[in-house]
């Protein structure tokens, strides 16, 4: 009995001090929000408050008009992510499988050169790209940032995708063979459906990597117009630096379209980070 | 894994799979990064961007870069930076993610939230620790003072001897939830037996750690640090807007560098070599891991 009562506590003290543990950590996701929610002559207070003493949406009403609006550059972003996902997984998906199922020759060097590609830095080819984006006057037009971005997305979900497909029984395909399906359909009918699970955790990867990319966004989008969330809440810095809760306000719309897809896939982005990091 | 891949016929159709993705990567990477070391050795500025003919001027680019201070406070910046982000993401990731496997009912869960900061976007990390990090209004040297570890606030990242410590705290901030997933996969890879056999032995915990965990973690340490040292080395979005490098050089990293010789002083030649340079420092990285690693297998073949 008294071992028991003894493993009992130390379970209630380890879950009450990864508790703790987690809110420090995000604290700083708390403070966000809660900055946002102040007004700024609250924020440059001497005595800090951990709970705005009058919450107010201010700072998220002047976004909707005005120089700053935050319209013009959700509306970019919404192009540019879904895009670069829709770009993206057309090309890689086809690729995944391909190395996943095929006896293709030179296909250690070809999933060698995709694991190289990830760890290159994006500046290496950022001087070179936007002089070939110049000359084709693609400076200032959607498809730069959505191409550049699926130069990320695209290495990364072949990686994934291949060691999911990988694990797919093998049984499947013959089977559909039999039923007189060909490859390609046996790929479309079967292969696709039961994958849904990898497609969605690399589509989202694809989406994030756009949606957060500020490098290429500043570098090929530099009209106000067309600057999508990222490269607009650094202008706007530039320009309204200390008005602090105008900023948060601005950072908490960026940041919440990452939560909510973390939120719903947390399993499975969790095992793709794993999965794709370490087996490559 | 003969079983899991079709047979010798079909190896062409296995081409038409992969091409379109192939084709778009070597055009859209491939292809830069060729074009990036001719680059490096043109004159090519804003004055002839537009002319079809770029003049050849050797290494006139490199030797440019190199002779003035700012490239090599880059480096040091740059290698600075990296190594005490890992430093503490990894320590710190690590004793993370001893504690959420030791067994208690939240740890999933716990370790799920902690992930989010990982995806959060760089640059809301960025505006996020610039405010917080304020001498004005900054939460933290509020606390710090409240606590009475400061005596007055500190502007972090407006003096030169504190700027590069600031952005890493940030960095670390994000580097933290990666080193502990993945440490985390390591240790829920070692079996339980293990452990099991060395306590009836009348093996400590501590003994356990150091004779079963740490040695079997070895591989996941590798990856993690090797990753993370990659990772971190190109750091651009956190710096660029928390800092611009400011003040005077003191958190310019290589990416940045390379990113305002391009894209401030539009010498594009210059900023394509410092890119270059940049690649270059991970490339002996990258090698030199690649030896660690076979050194360390043959000796225990």
């Amino acid at each position: 009995m008294r071992h028991g009562r003894r493993a009992r506590v130390r379970r209630a003290l380890l879950n009450g001090v990864g508790v703790a543990l987690t809110c420090v950590f995000l604290f700083p996701l708390y403070w966000i929000l809660v900055s946002s929610l102040k007004t700024n002559a609250e924020i440059f207070q001497v005595t800090q408050t951990f709970w705005p003493a009058h919450t107010n949406l201010v700072a998220y009403l002047d976004q909707l008009h005005g120089e700053f609006n935050v319209l013009k550059p959700l509306l970019n972003s919404l192009i540019i992510a879904p895009a670069t996902l829709v770009l993206s997984m057309a090309l890689a998906i086809p690729a995944a499988y391909g190395v996943a199922r095929f006896a293709i020759r030179g296909k250690k060097a070809i999933i060698m050169s995709f694991l190289v590609t990830q760890m290159l830095p994006s500046t290496l080819i950022l001087t070179p790209l936007y002089l070939v984006f110049a000359r084709l006057r693609l400076i200032n037009n959607y498809f730069s940032p959505i191409i550049a971005d699926s130069t990320i997305a695209i290495p990364f979900i072949i990686l994934f995708l291949r060691t999911y497909f990988i694990g797919l029984p093998k049984g499947l395909e013959d089977s559909a063979r039999i039923d007189g399906c060909n490859r390609f359909s046996a790929f479309l009918r079967i292969i696709l459906p039961i994958s849904i699970p990898g497609l969605v955790t690399a589509g989202s990867f694809a989406f994030i990597f756009a949606w957060n990319d500020l490098m290429y966004a500043i570098t090929f989008m530099n009209q106000t117009s067309m600057r999508p969330l990222t490269a607009q809440i650094y202008h706007f810095m530039g320009k309204y630096g200390i008005e602090w809760n105008r900023i948060m306000a601005f950072g908490v719309i960026l940041v919440l379209p990452v939560i909510i897809i973390f939120t719903l896939l947390q399993k499975y982005i969790i095992g793709g980070l794993t999965s794709g990091a370490v087996k490559g | 894994m003969r079983r899991a891949t079709y047979e010798k016929g079909d190896r062409r159709v296995g081409y038409l799979w992969v091409l379109p993705a192939l084709a778009f990567m070597v055009a859209f990477i491939g292809y830069p990064i060729v074009y990036n070391l001719i680059l490096s050795f043109q004159k090519v500025d804003v004055m002839n961007i537009k002319t079809a003919v770029k003049p050849f001027i050797g290494i006139d680019n490199y030797k440019e870069i190199f002779s003035g201070d700012v490239l090599s406070t880059s480096v040091m910046n740059t290698l600075f930076f990296t190594i005490g982000c890992l430093v503490l993401q990894f320590s710190i990731g690590f004793a993370l993610a001893l504690f959420f496997t030791s067994g208690f009912r939240l740890q999933i869960r716990l370790r799920g939230l902690l992930t989010v900061a990982w995806m959060v976007p760089s640059t809301v990390v960025a505006l996020l620790f610039k405010f917080m990090l304020s001498p004005s209004c900054g939460i933290l040297n509020y606390i710090l003072v409240g606590i009475g570890i400061l005596r007055e606030p500190i502007g972090w990242l407006t003096s030169s001897s504190t700027a590069l410590w600031g952005t890493i705290i940030a960095n670390t901030w994000i580097g933290i939830p990666f080193n502990m997933i993945l440490l985390t996969a390591g240790i829920s890879g070692i079996p339980d037996e293990l452990y099991e056999s060395a306590a009836i032995d009348g093996a400590t915990s501590a003994q356990r750690f150091f004779w079963i965990t740490l040695p079997l973690l070895k591989p996941a340490m590798y990856a993690v640090l090797i990753l993370g040292f990659v990772y971190t080395f190109k750091v651009f979005d956190l710096i660029y807007v928390m800092t611009n490098g400011g003040p005077v050089h003191a958190t310019e990293v290589l990416s940045t560098y390379a990113y305002k010789l391009s894209f401030e002083r539009f010498h594009f030649s210059e900023g394509a070599a410092a890119a270059n340079v940049l690649f270059a420092c991970l490339f002996i990285v990258a090698l030199g891991y690649l030896r660690l690693v076979r050194g360390d297998e043959e000796i225990r073949a």
